[in-house]
């Protein structure tokens, strides 16, 4: 019945190849990203990096000067990264099931590429772009966004339905793309984490402390203990943040308006307790390269677990009655149902992961801070629907009050931050579990200045899945599945 | 149970903040204010060098050295705090929200320390209106032209039971066609600039529109990149700035009022 316009010709041409590591019991490493850089000469490479297990992420480098053979047929995960590489490095990917550009639209002309040409001036064009044609009798295309009806960010979803039935997603996103990893070159190291706050706006306390991590990483230098503590107080807080004001969500987004307004106030109260302890609602301005701006009042950081613990005891209670309700579990259950085999194929990381079968915490698999300071469970089920990412929401949100109820207790005294020099070259790269999952930062410096960072954002790990999630749903609940997964547009788009 | 959830809710007690104590308030923000008196030529100096948005800066006006600061540049990181010496603390009070562009930069002479900004705000102006403002309805249409989210969620906040602003008959509603003001967040991205002007352009007329949060009112942390136009005006006439890094739900309800305040008074 459906019948696709192949848009894109196979091309046969050769190209350079990598291996994909394995781990230690034989299978193929989960690929954790790819990204380009310019050696000092200014030629290009191409990074990939794997996570090959007891801890250690692997990296494989590549000259990419010369056409690069397409990775994304043997491992699906690699075809938006391999996209980006084309876009900002014009690198070119050979045998790649899908080149069309990714990170810039119709206006950006054909041949410039920001990472290596001048980007002052860029003339205005007029491009086409070729959205995937779904054929056969009473297909319906339904076109949303960018601008979408809410409150929410902007991003094109292109629905093809029979009656109410979706058959196939198409996503066009990156209409928040604000050239951040290009915004990073050339600026000081401590300046850098201002640009990695402003990535995604509602996790910035796990892109502050992910991109400090690297640069301490990178200078070889140890946090604090009472700066460790008070980072990983302020990440699970905005974890548990995220995952209120998701299970919220979801329940705005069934029509459950007064178990959606209980779950924004716990929220809000959470926020105006920070405010009161660190002085900003989400954590901004507090993590930076060698540990904290500036201490924190222990008697502070106590009266905000109070708050965290009488919030969440409010959040768990609340969140129980949500689900025990039959029309909420009509709603959520066989809603959006991402399959394991494409969790791991798309190598989706966070919540959707943990809700897809895959076993995956960074906090767990690549310790950072002082997480082995603390024993906590990973749930994980393989249900994979809007419900099982709703369950272990909520069980997150009880390990992160619990987690902050334990640092705050027993918060180490003494300095908050180590002095650094950030001088000459260095490379440095660190991971995070944030709320959304797996972010990875790599950066590396010439003259003492950043002269490259990548961000990794599970965001644009996690947006492909969506498509595979959709397919086989009504359009009507489509709302429901993206809250469920709760991906950020701009930490996608960067 | 539904039922439950309902009971539980109806047995909280209200968190409505008065609407006496959102106007001004910026607790959170982190928005710098001037103590004037401990102005020197040095602190203005390193003020407009630790600025890593040039918020601050030292400027001629009247022929004397000023100090300046922009508040629609302003990301609150604090920088400004740490090396003003007691110069720059934290506002207690926030009355430049919902402002003309030109009244959100203040201006210090910096040898005879004073203030001479040209454009003040008068901040008593909204709070003795409140009762003519809160006779009508508003519509807001939301409108993320490449913001980082944090603007969202302090907007989203706008609806919880603390601040309600659905109590001022103010309404989030779905289609640019329903609206009466546009509330833009972000710097304007190269790839939103297009649905920025059409959902201007989808806006019946009288319309307002506010630029929200530090990348909506200048660029903020992103001005001068390749992949933005620019500040919310580069591309849309805009009636009123909301500064703030992001703007607190507070100062988002007390800009909001002022815009609505001005437009009645023309």
């Amino acid at each position: 019945m459906t019948g696709q316009t192949p848009p894109f010709p196979e091309r046969k041409r050769e190209g350079a190849a990598i291996e994909i590591p394995r781990t230690e019991n034989g299978s193929p490493a989960r690929l954790v990203t790819i990204f380009g850089s310019l050696d000092v000469k200014g030629g290009k490479r191409a990074h990939y990096i794997f996570d090959v297990g007891q801890q250690r992420y692997a990296e494989v480098a590549l000259p990419a000067d010369r056409p690069l053979l397409s990775l994304a047929r043997r491992a699906p995960a690699a075809a938006w990264y391999e996209r980006e590489l084309q876009d900002q490095y014009g690198i070119e990917i050979v045998g790649h099931p899908d080149p069309r550009p990714l990170i810039f639209h119709d206006n950006w002309p054909d041949g410039v590429h920001p990472m290596v040409d001048p980007v002052d001036g860029v003339p205005w064009a007029n491009r086409d772009y070729r959205f995937l044609e779904v054929q056969g009798e009473g297909i319906a295309e339904v076109a949303v966004g960018p601008v979408h009806a809410g409150i929410i960010e902007p991003g094109h979803f292109r629905f093809s339905v029979v009656g109410d039935t979706v058959l196939n997603l198409e996503l066009r996103h990156f209409y928040t793309h604000k050239g951040v990893e290009k915004r990073f070159e050339g600026s000081s190291v401590t300046d850098g984490v201002l640009l990695a706050e402003s990535v995604s706006g509602d996790n910035c306390f796990a892109h502050a402390v992910c991109y400090s991590q690297a640069v301490e990483n990178a200078c070889a230098i140890d946090v604090p203990a009472q700066a460790s503590a008070v980072r990983l107080i302020g990440l699970e807080l905005e974890r548990l943040v995220c995952h209120i004001s998701d299970v919220g969500g979801l329940c705005a987004d069934v029509g459950f308006s007064v178990a959606a307004a209980y779950a924004a106030r716990i929220k809000e109260s959470l926020l105006q307790a920070s405010a009161q302890c660190c002085g900003t609602r989400y954590w901004r301005g507090i993590a930076v390269p060698g540990g904290l701006r500036h201490d924190l009042d222990s008697g502070k950081v106590l009266e905000l677990s109070q708050e965290v613990e009488r919030a969440h005891r409010e959040f768990s209670d609340i969140a129980r009655l949500i689900l025990e309700t039959p029309s909420i579990q009509n709603r959520f259950e066989k809603a959006g149902i991402l399959r394991p085999e494409a969790a791991r194929d798309l190598a989706v990381v966070g919540v959707v992961a943990r809700s897809s079968g895959v076993d995956l915490d960074v906090r767990r698999d690549h310790p950072y801070g002082r997480y082995e300071h603390h024993s906590f469970e990973i749930p994980v089920t393989d249900y994979g629907d809007v419900m099982a990412r709703a369950n272990i929401r909520i069980a997150e949100a009880a390990t992160s009050a619990r987690l902050i109820e334990e640092a705050a207790r027993s918060l180490p005294a003494g300095a908050v931050s180590v002095p650094f020099r950030a001088d000459g070259e260095m490379r440095g790269s660190s991971a995070v579990e944030s709320p959304r999952g797996e972010l990875w930062y790599w950066m590396e410096t010439r003259d003492g200045r950043l002269a490259r960072c990548h961000i990794k954002s599970p965001s644009f790990q996690n947006w492909p899945a969506m498509p595979f999630a959709v397919a086989g749903n009504i359009i009507a609940d489509f709302p429901l599945i993206n809250k469920s997964f709760n991906l950020s547009y701009s930490g996608c788009d960067r | 149970m539904i039922l439950d959830v309902i009971e539980r809710s109806l047995r909280q007690p209200s968190r409505l903040i008065p609407v006496e104590a959102l106007l001004g308030n910026c607790d959170g923000s982190r928005m710098p204010d001037v103590v004037v008196d401990h102005l020197t030529p040095d602190i203005a100096r390193k003020l407009s060098e630790v600025c890593p948005t040039m918020a601050f800066g030292i400027e001629a006006q009247e022929g004397r050295d000023c100090l300046r600061l922009s508040y629609g540049r302003c990301i609150g990181c604090g920088r400004c705090m740490e090396a003003g010496q007691g110069c720059v603390i934290a506002a207690k009070h926030f009355h430049w929200c919902g402002v003309t562009k030109a009244q959100t930069v203040r201006f210090w002479d910096i040898d005879g320390r004073a203030e001479i900004t040209p454009h003040a705000p008068n901040p008593q102006d909204t709070r003795g209106q409140i009762p003519s403002l809160l006779q009508r309805a508003l519509n807001i249409r939301q409108l993320d032209a490449g913001s980082c989210n944090g603007c969202e969620a302090e907007i989203t906040a706008l609806t919880n039971p603390y601040y309600d602003l659905e109590r001022f008959g103010i309404h989030f509603v779905a289609s640019p066609k329903h609206a009466d003001m546009l509330l833009v967040t972000g710097p304007v991205t190269r790839n939103m600039a297009d649905a920025v002007r059409a959902t201007y352009e989808a806006v019946p007329a009288p319309k307002l529109v506010v630029a929200v949060g530090a990348c909506g009112c200048s660029g903020g942390i992103f001005a001068g990149s390749h992949a933005i136009v620019g500040a919310v005006d580069a591309v849309i006439p805009v009636d009123g700035y909301i500064p703030g890094c992001p703007p607190t739900p507070s100062m988002l309800a007390s800009g909001v009022l002022e815009v609505l305040r001005r437009r009645l008074a023309r």
